[in-house]
């Protein structure tokens, strides 16, 4: 393996291409502190803004109900959490308005209309943000599944940490009422689960 | 020289009388005593009282009002930043890296809670990842090494949740990291950072590979992609540690390929589309040997044994019998090559890979048509037979190189 090495002229590391690697220098000091104030100032005023949109998404958004089942309530460090299937989060294949088929993590939204019992329910699905009328609402989702009779969809709701003390009124294998607010600009959040009173 | 070996035999030096005392504490002054490395003291430390500062405000927390919990986390993010100045311009720089990893990890955790508070969580992708920005920027504003590795750590985790909880996967992540920490690499080349950095870009390539469905052999693209960018490294050591994990995987890869190639069924789940696969390879490989040439390292091309496309063929047992000869082949090369750089530790790792090969080939082969005490005889002949060659090599170039010289 050596004998072809040493035939060709040795090239000098670093030579090649311009890529000399100085090392590179250490922030100059005032500069930095400057720089980590901007990035600590930047980063309280993330969080400060991940709340304020949940708290507008709450206060502005438009609350539909919908109905479900929990499946599996478990310990976490954080707290406990269920996780819940929505009747929504499975849809009929000719609920579908694209022009193609579906594919999977497409974005789908959802148009869903009152039921007499006051929880919404999905009348189509579409490719695009559909327009709406009078009591109608959409829930924007991303394709999951696909198999040849339905989608399998997720909303970003299948969490629900719950608050202490209600724990114990969430039971397995119960339907569930969930409450969530959507914002005018889509996104949507739970704001109150209980058992559905059948 | 070390100075622990200058504090040890330092006074038996002064009584033979090869240097004087004063000379001595001179020699002991070179040698200044902090010289700890990474600085992995304060890294357990501050992510154990993190996790206590965590455990005791999550027992508490759906007690307190809203408004009390923001303030709580934000508070302690801006207190463990500004302790971190504060200790790193009194001079203590493990300690104020280690507050400001700190601050990192309140950072996540505060996006976290608070979007859990608002039970936001499992909608956004935006949220962790800036966790991963705030990372890279501190990272490049205070050249650490901690949080390099906290950049790499927190990326993977951002990707698998981004694949396992949101069913998405970050491109944005993805480059981020490669792109940020590989630059950073590159003008700082270390070998720590390289394995690291190495590992987690496999990882979010794996995670690549799993959410887009595809054959799994595509991840050799990316794999070896990491591969070339050590070829390009002028520091030796630290671009060797950045190919160990993509070379580990094609090693493994390729004995899993020995193992249980034989049945096309598995074979069968490996054939990527020939011209795309063969091409994007043939184009990184370009790219390696190019920069292979360019740093005058063409002798590790033998690497690139590895990535033989031998599962194409349709072969059954004779497939398996030639991929147990690239793996010989391979380890081969890497008992060659160490004997060559006289590493005592790349011919501790060819042995090894030697041996795993004969312990493959040893399943295999004698199950098939080969009788066992044969099998053992021909492998005992093989090792005895190369560390011969190997040895009569060494004495040659030896000897034939120092009455050469005039």
């Amino acid at each position: 393996m050596s004998p072809p090495l040493a035939d060709t002229p040795t090239p000098v590391p670093g030579r090649a291409g311009g890529s000399t690697t100085a090392p590179l220098a250490e922030v100059p000091e005032p500069r930095r502190r400057r720089w980590v104030q901007w990035l600590v100032g930047a980063q309280v005023l993330f969080v400060l803004g991940v709340a304020a949109a949940g708290y507008a998404t709450a206060a502005l958004g438009r609350t539909i109900t919908l109905r479900t089942r929990p499946v599996d309530p478990r310990d976490l460090l954080y707290g406990d959490y269920v996780t819940l299937r929505y009747q929504v989060s499975e849809l009929p294949g000719h609920l579908w308005r694209g022009s193609v088929l579906p594919r999977r993590h497409q974005p789908a939204y959802v148009l869903l209309e009152p039921q007499p019992d006051g929880t919404y329910t999905a009348v189509a699905a579409f490719p695009e943000k559909p327009s709406t009328t009078g009591s109608q609402a959409v829930l924007r989702g991303s394709v999951q599944d696909v198999w040849r009779r339905g989608i399998r969809l997720r909303y970003g709701l299948e969490r629900y940490y719950v608050p202490e003390g209600q724990g114990r009124a969430l039971e397995r294998r119960q339907s569930l009422r969930v409450e969530v607010s959507v914002a005018p600009w889509g996104q949507a959040r739970i704001t109150k689960v209980e058992p559905a009173t059948e | 020289m070390s100075r622990k070996l200058l504090e040890t035999d330092g006074r038996e030096w002064v009584q033979k009388g090869i240097i004087s005392e004063a000379q001595r504490e001179q020699l002991l002054d070179l040698y200044p005593t902090d010289a700890t490395a990474i600085g992995l003291l304060p890294l357990l430390g501050s992510l154990l009282v993190g996790l206590s500062a965590l455990s005791v405000v999550a027992a508490n927390w759906q007690g307190l009002p809203e408004v009390v919990r923001l303030a709580l986390l934000l508070g302690s993010l801006c207190g463990a930043y500004a302790g971190g100045e504060y200790f790193r311009r009194r001079g203590n720089l493990n300690l104020g890296m280690g507050l400001i990893a700190l601050g990192l990890i309140l950072f996540g955790a505060s996006i976290v809670l608070t979007s859990q508070l608002y039970q936001l969580i499992g909608y956004d992708l935006t949220g962790l990842l800036a966790w991963a920005v705030a990372g890279m920027a501190l990272t490049w504003l205070y050249r650490s090494r901690l949080l390099f590795l906290m950049t790499a750590v927190i990326s993977g985790i951002v990707q698998g949740y981004n694949t396992g909880q949101l069913g998405a996967f970050s491109y944005l992540t993805a480059i981020g990291t490669a792109l940020g920490l590989g630059y950073y690499w590159w003008r700082r080349p270390n070998a720590l950072l390289g394995g690291v950095l190495a590992t987690g870009l496999l990882w979010q390539a794996a995670l690549l590979i799993n959410h887009l469905h595809v054959k799994i052999t595509w991840f050799f693209i990316p794999a070896m992609l990491v591969y070339a960018f050590g070829d390009w490294q002028p520091d030796r050591p630290a671009g060797r540690a950045l190919q160990g994990p993509p070379l580990v995987a094609a090693f493994l890869f390729t004995l899993g390929l020995a193992l249980f190639g034989e049945s096309d069924l598995y074979a069968g789940q490996l054939r990527a589309p020939l011209l795309p696969y063969l091409a994007s390879l043939a184009g990184v490989l370009a790219l390696s040997v190019f920069g292979k040439r360019q740093r005058g390292r063409l002798g590790s091309l033998t690497d690139w044994l590895l990535l033989l496309p031998g599962f194409y063929f349709t072969g059954g047992l004779p497939l398996a019998i030639a991929t147990l000869v690239v793996l010989y082949a391979y380890s081969g090369a890497v008992l060659l090559r160490a004997h060559q750089e006289q590493n005592q530790d790349r011919v501790t790792l060819g042995t090894v890979l030697f041996i795993i090969t004969t312990a493959v080939a040893y399943f295999k082969l004698t199950w098939g048509f080969l009788d066992k005490s044969l099998f053992f005889l021909l492998g005992g002949l093989l090792l005895l037979g190369l560390s011969w060659w190997l040895r009569r090599r060494a004495a040659h170039t030896f000897s034939s190189s120092t009455p050469s010289k005039p």
